[in-house]
């Protein structure tokens, strides 16, 4: 899942570290989700949402469709 | 005294209790091969059931502490590393040093000078076999749990 979690925190200079106190979660967590390697929970990318202030929409976009899927 | 002060003197004492009963065993042996069978038999069991409890508590208390990145990768590496150490024991077993040296730490550790070698490394491939089967049949029983656990409550009429 694209998410635009770098963008966000540049422009609110937030360290990786300083949105995990943020949000409840380790450094790991965020950087993991910011690269696309781990998609969180709808609870973490809501919390991650409300942390900038943002829809859940204006965070994280939707993979395209898979083929075949309805 | 503090949360994460109080949590790190559970985490101490659990720690303790899960590595202080092996030890003991291990440094009792010769004391423990002049008692009668049955208490060495029941000061084992005592001493590996103290272990289990306080590892499963530990991996309780750490759960609880953990996001769920750090989960994700806890249920990974012990999915897979359940996987690769049951396959390791098995393609171990087909070394014969290693079949040597189970037969040489059983007469050692259990105090029999020449244990016939066949019927130390079959029982414990029995061992190990059993243990397997059991977690998997354990696998399985949890997951039909947690099926109908979660599964409850009102449905859509189909």
């Amino acid at each position: 899942m694209k998410n635009k979690i770098r963008i966000l925190r540049a422009d609110r200079r937030w360290s990786q570290a300083e949105l995990a106190t943020r949000v409840g979660v380790s450094r790991n967590s965020i950087n993991s989700i910011e690269n696309g390697h781990f998609d969180p929970s709808l609870p973490l990318a809501f919390a991650i949402a409300d942390a900038f202030a943002c829809m859940i929409e204006e965070v994280f976009e939707r993979d395209p469709p898979r083929s075949g899927a309805s | 005294m503090s949360s994460p002060a109080l949590n790190r003197s559970r985490i101490l004492a659990l720690a303790l209790v899960m590595l202080v009963p092996p030890i003991a065993i291990v440094a009792a042996i010769p004391w423990l091969r002049q008692q009668p069978e049955g208490l060495g038999v029941l000061l084992t069991g005592i001493a590996a059931t103290l272990t289990v409890v306080s590892s499963i508590a530990l991996a309780v208390l750490k759960d609880r502490q953990i996001d769920e990145w750090q989960r994700s990768n806890a249920r990974f590496s012990s999915q897979w590393g359940w996987m690769v150490g049951a396959g390791m024991v098995a393609l171990l077993l087909a070394v014969p040093a290693v079949r040597d040296l189970i037969v040489s730490s059983a007469s050692v550790w259990g105090g029999v000078p020449n244990p016939d070698a066949r019927l130390v490394v079959t029982t414990f491939t029995f061992g190990f076999m059993a243990v397997v089967v059991t977690q998997a049949i354990c696998t399985m029983l949890l997951s039909l749990g947690w099926h109908v656990l979660m599964s409850r409550g009102s449905r859509e009429p189909s």
